[in-house]
């Protein structure tokens, strides 16, 4: 399908180029880093920029390093470079089984996990994980740069705290320092590639410490603290697995649409958390192996 | 049985090293060179509205715009059964997406970007966008004109409303068995549209040249019939059969979406304004959902009546079929549902009313199955309730019904043989059925699900085709015909069937795709008829060119006629074991005699099949009296089905589906359609699903969220059982299988989910979803 309406192409090759560009056109220009997005838009809908800033020249910003206990993802890295990466899934096993989820691998190939962000559509399966792990959203702009908490950045669908003439540099996450479990739970309509109709991503360590985010089940990516407080300290069973199933409607805010059923997104979140817990708790004494299946089908 | 050779081999697919490779050639592949024109559509917004201006003028301004043209260019009419559309709509338009002008213009982003300039102003009509709401009295009306519509003898539309045919069947009566009957079941089943998304979308060049002539490269499974739809459409212009060519290259799936004709008219018709310019169209995938054809959405009113002891009684099957805006082709899925849907059973009275209804979304049409599918859902969940009611096992209770040879249709005519219950037992035993299932995992449950399924070819009473072959120098052949391989391997078997016949080696033997010019008349390459009809075609030019080579033996060797025999690419003879002349020595240049000179010369031959036993003569109060099927292809099939409790996730553990094709000619090709069939049908129960909002848009015409399923979501094992009782009339006993391997899959999962968890689903799709809240609503 052709893209019929015209603009400007411009690829800086520093971060410094790329931030007066932006300041200079605001509004009126747009970012394009793996273009799984943005190039649909412009094929497909009304989306017009004036020009197109593409910052896949900028090599500053593709690399993935770990220092200091500081994972640092540059905004070029895909969600494929993330899964390879044994950095990664040794010490952010959530970023990891989240990335596996995303799209098909040819998208994976290409689609950033900053450009997840930036699009933040409430389905980002990179949400949960980012938020368990409390991430820092690193933006610059050409006064200078600043660190937006992942919990400030979403700020309702496809909307987030970027400003004009911001450029997203990439993100940081500083590893946990107790022994965990992780797991992402994912519901699709099958097995290939699909959009998250829910998503449940947990954090418990050793000594019962609790973080839990969904998405895909209200208008942004959200923590689940309540439930989070009833569950520190506490080992898992039945009882405390029900109390924390009966918070999930407090935390959530499902609707309708063409993926799901508002009732069926609120009674397989329960479901999903459920398993999610128990998952990462096993996952903390025995090695992380893949469970696409979790859910069944 | 005679010793066959070739027939019944895995024979390697002879276009298969083409496509592997690369080198086959699409539609879209085709270079036309720096004059190739694109062309733009402008879609109604709207699902019914009266067109009151259209305006082009900043369009034409655009540079790089030729020109934009509208249905005032064009008002012809066309159609395959019924002609009810137009090139471009005229005054009205009748659903989203319909075409209502074409920009042409030298790139295809001009095109867009020039089409987006083109003010079109309506009048908004009511949408007619439900079938049951459609057929009431007083429902607003698609065609004020239907009354005065050109259609096929068999069709019966009914002026002044918004049904466009109804195809009736009385045979006994019903009644009287539902009275006599110590149980009768009735319930109304749903399912919905879907889209058959081959991977290539609709492509269609056309070229009018300075001469006259019109030729269309289209993605086709049609190319005689396009030919005929456009010489018919387009004769006002004073062009006939003869000027017009269709060339149909490879093509990228077809499952009925890719017959008749639908987008390909766009690309004639605006050729024959850009004289000298091929003009092409390539629709989008969202354009391939909602502007070729869909398989329609239907509503199944059932009522069955049984004695105690299991025998049927009596049917009354109420078939209400949302047909779209337009059914030129779509009646008659409506009308070959009518005459069949009684499914594979022995029913002495049947009432059945398949009614095809005018609706204000896109067009439906041939799709794989051509409405078996959508009434076998209903059916096959029915006798499952039944025999459980019965407190019978659902494959003995079927057993009990099943059709037998010689039993009496629906129409009256009779059952051909078949191997239906061989299919049962085979089946039965493969998926071990009597045995007890449990799931170690306390969250699942297992169940299992059967049916039984049955389709015929759906076409006219002379639909027909043929061959022509030819032999080259070293004795290999040229074979050709005009149906389309379309992936089940047609080309192939052609090439089977000739070698069997000549002895000469399918890798020997070519057999391409069509050109209309070239290549000889075949009806369409639908209805699972290509292999039976034109393979019977084959086998009689394959015939016709024994004859000739047996003929010149006799009269220049003096051996008899009746002593001649072919094998290993030679001439041989019964009476005279050291006689044995290589087919290359003289099936081009002749044998030369004592005096020195040649006799005989290239060996071609012609074959033509018409199934000339065939009629649709019949009472339209009854359909009783004529021979509209030309025979059943049966089968049977059955699954294992985990089911996860709390989410309602499926996944097939195994499935196991035997087919009688009266003879497997290339058993590899049969196995493939077997396990992509039933793959496909696994999807739409599963899976698919279009959506429609309350204006009649086509809510998910992408990959997002009409959900196709990958390789990660086929069953864990797949068992294809090929049964063989042969097809008297059909080439080595062969019959149509093609469509039928998805016809079983909706009412095995609807029937393996309430054995599982006690829960029936009469709706279309099951999905997770409504498993999940089924459960929970049973709770």
């Amino acid at each position: 399908m052709a893209i019929s309406h015209e603009f400007e192409y411009i690829k800086p090759k520093t971060v410094n180029e790329a931030v007066d560009i932006l300041a200079k056109y605001g509004s009126k220009a747009s970012i394009l880093a793996g273009g799984t997005d943005i190039v649909v838009k412009l094929k497909e809908t009304p989306f017009n920029p004036e020009i197109l800033v593409d910052i896949k020249g900028i090599d500053e910003l593709s690399k993935i390093e770990f220092s200091n206990g500081v994972l640092k993802i540059g905004a070029l890295v895909t969600f494929s470079e993330l899964i390879d990466s044994e950095i990664v899934k040794t010490n952010f096993p959530l970023i990891h089984e989240a990335s596996t989820t995303v799209a098909s691998i040819g998208t994976r190939n290409r689609a950033t996990i900053v450009g997840n962000i930036c699009s933040a559509v409430p389905s980002l399966d990179s949400g949960p994980a980012l938020l368990v792990y409390e991430a820092d959203v690193i933006v610059k702009n050409n006064s200078g740069e600043r660190k937006i908490s992942i919990k400030d950045w979403f700020t309702g669908p496809k909307k987030t705290a970027i400003k004009e003439g911001d450029l997203v540099i990439g993100l940081e996450i500083k590893k946990p320092t107790d022994k965990h479990g992780t797991s992402y739970v994912k519901l699709g309509r099958y097995r290939g590639e699909d959009l998250a109709q829910a998503g449940v991503g947990v954090f418990v360590t050793e000594s019962n410490n609790y973080k839990i985010s969904f998405c895909a089940l209200g208008p942004v990516p959200v923590r689940a603290t309540i439930i989070e407080n009833l569950l520190n300290g506490k080992s898992l069973d039945e009882k405390i697995l029900n109390e924390a199933k009966e918070l999930v409607e407090k935390v959530i805010s499902p609707i309708t649409d063409i993926r799901a059923s508002k009732e069926y997104r609120m009674h397989i979140a329960k479901v999903m958390l459920e398993r999610a817990l128990l998952k990462a708790k096993e996952r903390i004494t025995s090695v992380y192996h893949e469970t696409h299946d979790i859910l069944g089908g | 049985m005679e010793d066959l050779k070739f027939i019944g081999q895995p024979i390697t697919r002879i276009d298969g090293k083409e496509k592997v490779s690369g080198a086959a050639i699409y539609a879209d592949d085709i270079d036309f060179g720096p004059n190739l024109l694109y062309a733009e559509i402008v879609e109604s917004p709207h699902a019914h509205a009266i067109i009151k201006s259209i305006d082009f003028t900043d369009a034409l301004k655009v540079d790089g715009v030729i020109n934009v043209f509208t249905g005032k260019d064009f008002p012809y009419k066309f159609g395959l059964y019924m002609k009810d559309r137009y090139i471009f709509a005229q005054d009205r338009v009748r659903f989203v997406g319909e075409q209502v002008a074409a920009v042409v213009a030298r790139c295809p982003k001009v095109a867009k970007r020039a089409a987006q300039l083109v003010k079109v102003e309506y009048e908004l009509l009511p949408a007619v966008l439900d079938q049951m709401e459609a057929i009431k009295e007083g429902a607003d009306l698609l065609h004020p004109d239907l009354g005065d519509y050109v259609h096929v003898p068999w069709f019966f539309p009914k002026a002044k409303t918004n049904i466009a045919h109804w195809r009736k069947i009385r045979k006994g009566d019903s009644d009287k068995a539902f009275k006599k009957a110590d149980y009768v079941l009735e319930d109304t089943y749903n399912v919905p549209r879907y889209a058959h998304c081959a991977i290539e979308t609709h492509v269609a060049i056309g070229k009018f040249d300075h001469s006259g002539r019109l030729t269309v490269w289209a993605s086709s499974q049609s190319p005689f019939t396009q030919r005929h739809l456009f010489a018919e459409a387009l004769a006002p212009l004073g062009i006939t059969h003869k000027d017009i060519r269709v060339i149909a290259p490879h093509v990228g799936g077809g499952f009925g979406g890719k017959a008749g004709v639908t987008m390909e008219i766009l690309s004639a018709a605006l050729a024959t304004k850009c004289k000298g310019n091929p003009v092409k169209i390539r629709w989008t995938r969202e354009q391939e959902f909602y502007n070729t054809y869909q398989r329609l959405g239907v509503v199944c009113k059932l009522k069955i009546g049984i004695k105690k002891d299991g025998t049927i009684t009596g049917l009354d099957h109420k078939i209400y079929w949302d047909a779209g805006a337009y059914v030129e082709y779509g009646a008659n899925v409506v009308n070959a549902v009518g005459l069949s849907a009684i499914g594979p059973y022995r029913i002495p009275n049947v009432t059945i009313d398949s009614v095809c209804i005018y609706t204000n979304l896109p067009p439906g049409g041939a799709y794989r199955g051509f409405g078996y599918s959508e009434f076998l859902f209903g059916l096959e969940s029915h006798m499952n309730r039944i025999a459980k009611h019965l407190n019978m096992d659902p494959i003995e209770f079927r057993k009990l019904n099943a059709i037998k040879e010689g039993d009496t249709l629906a129409y009256g005519a009779h059952m051909n043989p078949n191997g239906l219950f061989d299919a049962i037992n085979k089946v039965k035993a493969e998926i071990d059925w009597d045995k007890e299932l449990k799931s170690k995992n306390p969250d699942k449950v297992l169940g299992k699900g059967f049916s039984l399924f049955w389709k015929a070819p759906a076409m006219p009473p002379n639909a027909s085709s043929s061959a022509f072959l030819k032999f080259n120098e070293d004795a290999s052949l040229n074979i050709l015909v005009s149906g389309m391989d379309i992936g089940q391997g047609y080309l192939t078997v052609m090439a089977q069937i000739a070698a069997e016949v000549l002895s000469v080696p399918p890798h020997k033997i070519r057999v391409e795709n069509p050109d209309t010019d070239r290549n000889p008349y075949e009806w369409q390459t639908v209805a699972s008829h290509i292999t039976w009809s034109c393979g019977n075609a084959v086998k009689k030019a394959a015939l016709d060119a024994k004859d000739q080579i047996f003929k010149l033996i006799e009269r220049t060797h003096y051996l008899h006629y009746d002593m001649l025999y072919l094998e290993d690419e030679k001439v041989k003879c019964k009476t005279k074991p050291d006689f044995a002349l290589p087919l290359k020595d003289f099936v081009i240049n002749g044998i030369q005699v004592e005096d020195g000179t040649f006799k005989g010369g290239p060996i071609i031959a012609r074959g033509v099949f018409m199934p000339e036993f065939s009629s649709t003569n019949a009472d339209p109060e009854t359909s009783q009296g004529g021979h509209p099927n030309v025979h059943y292809t049966v089968g049977a099939a059955a699954l294992i089905l985990e089911i996860d409790k709390m989410t309602g996730k499926m996944k097939v553990l195994k499935a196991v589906e035997a087919i009688d094709c009266g003879k497997a000619l290339n058993p590899d090709l049969v196995k493939g359609q077997l396990t992509g069939g039933l793959l496909q049908g696994l999807a739409t129960v599963l899976y698919e699903d279009m959506r429609y909002n309350d204006k009649g848009k086509l809510l998910n015409p992408n990959f997002t969220d009409y959900k196709l399923p990958t390789s990660m979501d086929i069953p864990d094992e797949i068992v294809p059982i090929i049964i063989e009782v042969p097809q008297p009339d059909g080439p080595y006993g062969a019959r149509g299988m093609g469509e039928h391997t998805m016809l079983p899959a909706a009412p095995m999962i609807a029937n393996a989910v309430e054995n599982a968890l006690g829960v029936r689903i009469t709706s279309m799709p099951i999905t997770a979803e409504k498993v999940c809240m089924a459960v929970l609503s049973k709770k």
